[in-house]
C-alpha cells in the first residue's frame, strides 16, 4: 500500500523543531533514576579521597553528544570525591575529546595537572595496552599525552599497574568495555565499569549481571539521572528534553502513518 | 615457504601464549612482556601503512582523475594539515586540538545527527500494523520509546517499567544469546588460526 505522498521535508522539519525547540528553551523533565545509574554512583561513593582511577576515552567525536555528557557526569562526581584520576584513550578521536573534558573540568575545580589527574593519551594497539597496563603502567607509556615523562608525576608515585588502580571506566560508544572485562578485570582483577552511548546498554546489561562489570550507565538518559543524583542540571537533562520530544515527534509520525495506511486500506 | 613460515609464526606464538597464560613460569611472563611490546609495535606500523597508503592513493588520484581531484586534494591538505599541527603541539591551545574542537568533532557530529531524520521516516514509512509480529514490533517499539522518557513517567508509572523490563529481559536474553554465540565462534577460529586449520588471513587462495 503506496502511502499519500507526504513532503518528506515536513517531517524533517517537524523533527528538528522538536530537538531545537527543547534545547532553546529547556523544560527540565526529570523521571526516576534507574538501579544501574545509582548503583554507579554508589560505586563512586565508596571510593575514597585520593583513590586513583582511571578513564578510557574509548569514542569516536560522532556520539559525543550523547556520550560527552555521561563522561562529564561520572568525572565531575570523581572530582568532587577527590579522587586522582588518569585518562587514557584507545581510540584516536576520544584522546582529545578526553583530554578536552578532563581539563575544563580540572580547572574548574581546581585540580592541578600530575597531582590530582594526568592524561596518558592515545595507544593504538587496545589489547596490548590494557595488557601492558597490567604489568607496568610507566613502561606502557613512558611520556604523557604532553610529552612529559610519565615517572616525573607525582601521581604515578606508587601507583605502578592495576594492583593500585580502583576501578577503570570505559567510555564507550562501541564494544570497547567488553575488552577491558576480558583483558584487564579477567586478567588482572581490575574493577571494570563502562558509560555507554544507549544503544549499547543490551549488550552490556550481561556484564553487569554477572558483576563482569561493576557500574554501567548509558545514554543521555543515564546522564541526565546521574546529574539528578550529583544535584546539577547539565547536559544530560537538557538533552533529555530534546530525547524526550524527538521520541514523542517519531510516535506522533508512527501513529499518524499507521491512520493514513488504514484509512487508505478501507477505501481500497 | 611464503606460506609456512607465517603459519609456523602464528601457530608458536599462540601456543606459547596460550600455555604461558596457564602456566606462569618467570620465562613465560618474560617472553609475554616481550610480546605486548611487539604487538604495539606491529600495529604503530600497522597506521604508518595505512597513513601512506591513503597519501597514495589520493596522489595517484589527484593526478589521472580529474573529477576527483579537488576531493582529493582536500583529503591530502587534510592529512598534511593535521599531521604537522599534531606534531607541532597537541597541548589545550594548541592550534590541533583547535581544528579537532572546530571542523573534525562537528562535521562527524553533523554526519551522525542526520540518522534521526532517517530514523523519523524510517518510523513513518516502516511501521505498519501489517500482521500480529508487526503489530507486536509496533508495541514493543511504542512503549520503549514512550517509557524511556520523563513523559512516560508522567503518563503511567507502568509504563517506564514496562519499557525497563522490555529491554532487561527478552532484549537482554537475546543478546546474551549471540553473546555466547560469538565467544564460542570465537574460540573456534581462534583454535583453527593457531592450528594452521583456517588459512582465509594468508590472503589470496590460500
Amino acid at each position: 500500500m503506496k502511502l499519500p505522498a507526504l513532503d518528506r521535508r515536513a517531517l524533517y522539519v517537524l523533527l528538528f523543531l522538536a530537538v531545537a525547540l527543547p534545547l532553546l528553551f529547556p523544560i527540565g523533565l526529570v523521571g526516576s533514576v534507574s538501579k544501574s545509574t545509582r548503583q554507579f554512583h554508589r560505586l563512586i561513593e565508596s571510593l575514597q579521597p585520593g583513590d586513583v582511577i582511571l578513564i578510557s576515552f574509548d569514542c569516536e567525536a560522532a556520539s559525543w553528544a550523547e556520550i560527552g555528557p555521561v563522561a562529564r557526569a561520572v568525572i565531575l562526581h570523581a572530582m568532587k570525591r577527590d579522587l586522582r584520576i588518569v585518562g587514557t584513550s584507545f581510540l584516536s578521536e576520544g584522546t582529545a575529546l578526553g583530554y578536552r573534558l578532563l581539563s575544563e573540568l580540572a580547572t574548574e575545580h581546581g585540580k592541578s595537572y600530575g597531582e590530582d589527574w594526568a592524561y596518558l593519551g592515545f595507544r593504538p594497539q587496545y589489547v596490548a595496552a590494557m595488557l601492558g597496563l597490567g604489568e607496568s603502567i610507566i613502561r606502557e607509556y613512558p611520556k604523557d599525552y604532553l610529552e612529559q615523562p610519565a615517572e616525573s608525576l607525582p601521581i604515578f608515585a606508587g601507583v605502578q599497574s592495576y594492583r593500585q588502580i580502583k576501578l577503570v571506566i570505559s567510555i564507550a560508544d562501541d564494544s570497547m568495555p567488553q575488552y577491558w572485562v576480558e583483558y584487564a578485570g579477567g586478567r588482572h582483577g581490575v574493577p571494570i565499569a563502562a558509560g555507554l552511548s544507549a544503544v549499547m546498554l543490551t549488550t552490556f546489561t550481561p556484564y553487569l549481571d554477572s558483576h563482569q562489570l561493576v557500574g554501567l550507565v548509558s545514554g543521555l538518559k543515564g546522564a541526565a539521572e546521574y546529574e539528578q543524583l550529583l544535584g546539577v542540571t547539565g547536559a544530560g537533562t537538557r538533552g533529555m528534553d530534546a530525547q524526550s520530544s524527538a521520541h514523542l515527534a517519531i510516535i506522533v509520525l508512527v501513529v499518524v502513518g499507521n491512520a493514513i495506511y488504514f484509512r487508505g486500506r478501507r477505501k481500497s | 615457504m611464503r606460506l609456512r613460515l607465517p603459519l609456523f609464526l602464528v601457530t608458536g606464538f599462540g601456543v606459547a601464549l596460550l600455555l604461558q597464560y596457564f602456566i606462569p613460569l618467570p620465562a613465560g611472563q618474560a617472553f609475554y612482556s616481550r610480546a605486548l611490546e611487539w604487538m604495539q609495535v606491529i600495529f604503530a606500523a600497522g597506521l604508518l601503512l595505512g597513513g601512506a597508503n591513503f597519501a597514495r592513493l589520493h596522489l595517484k588520484r589527484a593526478a589521472t582523475r580529474k573529477d576527483e581531484r579537488p576531493y582529493s586534494l582536500l583529503a591530502l591538505a587534510a592529512l598534511a594539515t593535521m599531521l604537522v599541527a599534531g606534531a607541532v603541539s597537541i597541548g589545550r591551545d594548541s592550534t590541533f586540538l583547535w581544528l579537532f574542537d572546530n571542523l573534525q568533532a562537528p562535521m562527524q557530529q553533523t554526519v551522525f545527527s542526520l540518522l534521526a531524520f532517517f530514523v523519523a521516516t524510517a518510523a513513518y514509512r516502516g511501521f505498519r500494523l501489517r500482521s500480529v509480529e508487526s503489530g507486536l514490533l509496533l508495541s514493543v517499539a511504542l512503549i520503549v520509546m514512550i517509557g524511556r522518557i520523563p513523559v512516560g513517567e508522567l503518563i503511567s508509572p507502568v509504563l517506564p517499567q514496562a519499557a525497563s523490563w522490555l529491554v532487561d529481559v527478552p532484549a537482554v536474553a537475546a543478546k546474551r544469546g549471540i553473546l555466547i554465540g560469538v565467544g564460542l565462534g570465537s574460540v573456534a577460529v581462534s583454535l583453527r588460526v593457531i592450528l594452521g586449520v583456517e588459512r582465509a588471513w594468508l590472503g589470496g587462495s590460500q
